[in-house]
């Protein structure tokens, strides 16, 4: 099972057609009841995680042009406008801080679902 | 001179996306490189193809036209990567789905919603690609005097053949590759202007005085027919004649060159900020108008949400072997794209103090070529431009070669499905096709149609995706009328924009920059529509599958 092998890819367009034909639904290997209940636990926790990091999102993408549009330009650091750091500078590595903490948090909720004794692929940490 | 810069980087693309044609075999192939890449390559790949005109160019480009707030642009395409992760990146992966219209069908089940997608596929690819194509054009024009059509003929040349010769597995290098060049054509110089500028022209970015007048005599091309308010009178030397100008409101026909005398007042735009201004320092959008928290939050939204839509870049998304790598992917970019746009500021900066005659030529989009030559008119100030050009003509081709992509996946593998060789003459013809349209487009604002683009994908696509990704409810019908919506609200609204031309205040506003009524609207169309009707019945075991670790 080398990840470098070329791999046969199949257009759901194809499997869509080739369920409708057999008359089932367009999902291609059903689920186990066991499965589908993983998932949909996978799914509520990601909801949660996700709420978090779209919560600080939208503080940094709706609330700061609120709080720079409140505070004078002429306010500086050394010869730097505050505001003109606010939305040049220090975005940036809160963004990359929050898509860190996310995908940290999207990957254990993941993991936790996960069987016993099932040998892990090497992950990142 | 200057414009051989872009033969190396038209050359290394050719040869990089040769060494693709070995693998190619498939038409899967052709579009996601048989899923093989890693995350790291895979998120260079994803930056190279996203870093465009716009970004190498326009953002700067913008802020000397509009101010500071423009600066929020690359803050909206940045946190574009954060919400994919969060939202979409893994499950999408997982759908399997080769294309944004496969994953209609793949999701809902209705070959009707697949061929609608693949419609507005073509609608957002084309309002991306004209501009930039059109740029391509204008940076060549302007450091070697080649007539416009050279440019786009050569950056269309260059981009169907690799696509031709290798499709997506040669993009994924070629993409990489051009990340890292235009990564490093855009900080060397950036501190080369910031070392070479000297002291005074420093303080003077950081403390900038209103261009009330001018400096010295100023010659200016306007690009387009122009409305100046002029404050004071004034005679200019309009294409060698000495005109005499009233203080009120004065139409500069396009290209025209008028010569203003030293000392003269310069005149004033409606809807821009003089640079340097009070209303141009200030960090929020729009500064002519009112309501400049409006105009910010509009553009935050549409690039944000509009990111995770645009067809090119969700594709890229499946050539990731899993939805692990794929979320992974997206982290990364988040953070290769930050560690471009931080340097955005010290072109914007400096052009509002080097060349602030671009506010009223509107030839804005050119400020990150022209600021070498002001710093110094020797060879250095030649290379560094020469550097630039390169650098902007990698952005072109990179993001030119995944839309191309996008939009020959659209028409031959959802509209009218075939084969391999199909799909490379599709991509050709497109290529064609595009170069034609932008070839009379020559006046176009590449910021502006560009960010349009990210209006409709955000009004469209994003509520899909999301929707379908997380909520079992979501039918066909209810995506089908809530894209319509989605798309009227934002394309209709903004062409509505351009033919009623209101004069500035709120109408003007949302006709203009609609992503914060179209995104809202479309959501909720989608899902009252939805809720009308039953799902089909194995939608909640289709949308629980993406969120299970397919190694499971």
């Amino acid at each position: 099972m080398s990840r470098q092998r070329r791999v046969a890819v199949t257009s759901p367009q194809t499997r869509v057609a080739l369920a409708a034909r057999r008359g089932v639904s367009a999902v291609p290997r059903s689920l186990t009841g066991e499965e589908l209940r993983v998932a949909a636990r996978i799914r509520r926790g990601q909801l949660r995680v996700a709420a978090g990091t779209l919560a600080a999102a939208a503080l940094l993408l709706v609330g700061l042009p609120v709080l720079l549009g409140a505070v004078p330009v002429a306010l500086r650091v050394g010869p730097f406008p505050v505001v003109w750091i606010a939305v040049a500078l220090l975005p940036y590595p809160v963004l990359a801080v929050l898509a860190h903490w996310q995908l940290r948090r999207a990957e254990r909720t993941e993991d936790g679902t996960e069987q016993a004794g099932r040998d892990l692929p090497d992950r990142a940490r | 001179m200057t414009a051989l810069a872009v033969v190396p980087v038209v050359l290394a693309t050719l040869l990089i996306g040769a060494r693709g044609v070995a693998a190619l075999r498939s038409t899967s192939d052709f579009l996601v490189a048989s899923r093989r890449v890693s995350p790291t390559l895979n998120a260079a790949a994803v930056s190279g193809e996203y870093l465009s005109a716009a970004s190498f160019l326009g953002t700067a480009g913008l802020v000397v036209k509009n101010g500071v707030g423009a600066l929020w642009y690359p803050v909206g395409f940045t946190a574009g990567y954060l919400l994919m992760l969060v939202l979409v990146a893994a499950p999408m992966r997982r759908t399997g789905a080769l294309t944004v219209p496969d994953f209609a069908e793949a999701r809902l089940g209705s070959p009707g919603l697949r061929r609608f997608s693949a419609v507005v596929v073509l609608v957002i690819a084309g309002l991306y690609l004209v501009p930039q194509f059109t740029a391509a054009g204008q940076v060549l024009t302007l450091v070697s005097g080649t007539p416009h059509w050279v440019g786009i003929v050569v950056a269309g040349a260059a981009v169907s053949i690799t696509l031709a010769l290798g499709g997506m597995r040669a993009a994924t290098y070629v993409q990489a590759f051009q990340f890292v060049l235009k990564l490093l054509l855009f900080i060397v110089p950036a501190i080369w202007l910031l070392v070479a500028a000297g002291a005074d022209t420093r303080a003077e970015a950081v403390r900038p005085a209103e261009y009330a007048a001018f400096p010295r005599p100023t010659e200016v091309t306007f690009r387009l027919d122009t409305r100046l308010q002029v404050r004071e009178p004034v005679t200019v030397l309009a294409d060698g004649v000495p005109v005499r100008l009233e203080p009120g409101e004065h139409v500069a026909p396009g290209d025209a060159t008028w010569v203003f005398p030293e000392g003269a007042a310069v005149p004033e735009i409606a809807g821009a900020a003089l640079p340097g201004s009070g209303t141009w320092q200030r960090p929020l959008l729009d500064g002519g108008n009112w309501h400049p928290l409006l105009a910010t939050w509009s553009v935050l939204v549409a690039t944000a949400l509009g990111t995770m839509g645009l067809p090119h870049v969700i594709v890229r998304f499946h050539t990731s072997p899993d939805g692990r790598a794929a979320r992974r992917t997206a982290a990364i970019t988040v953070g290769l794209l930050g560690s471009f746009y931080v340097f955005t500021v010290v072109y914007g900066l400096l052009g509002g103090v080097l060349v602030p005659e671009l506010y009223l030529s509107g030839a804005t989009d050119t400020a990150v070529v022209a600021l070498p030559s002001r710093v110094d008119g020797g060879t250095t100030g030649d290379v560094f431009t020469a550097l630039l050009t390169a650098g902007a003509f990698a952005a072109f081709l990179a993001t030119s070669l995944g839309l191309l992509l996008a939009l020959a996946g659209a028409l031959a593998h959802d509209l009218l499905p075939g084969s391999l060789r199909r799909l490379r003459l599709t991509a050709l013809l497109a290529a064609g096709v595009i170069v034609l349209l932008a070839l009379p487009a020559a006046r176009i604002d590449v910021g502006a149609v560009v960010t349009s683009a990210f209006a409709v994908a955000a009004s469209t696509f994003c509520p899909m995706l999301v929707l379908g990704i997380w909520w079992r409810g979501l039918t066909a019908r209810g995506a089908f009328v809530g894209m319509a919506v989605g798309l009227a609200s934002s394309a209709g609204v903004m062409a509505l924009g351009l033919v009623a031309q209101p004069g500035p205040g709120l109408v003007a506003l949302l006709l203009g920059q609609p992503a914060l009524f179209s995104v809202p609207l479309a959501f909720l169309t989608m899902v009252a529509v939805s809720r009308r009707d039953r799902p089909l019945p194995g939608a909640e075991a289709a949308m629980l599958r993406l969120h299970l670790d397919e190694r499971t």
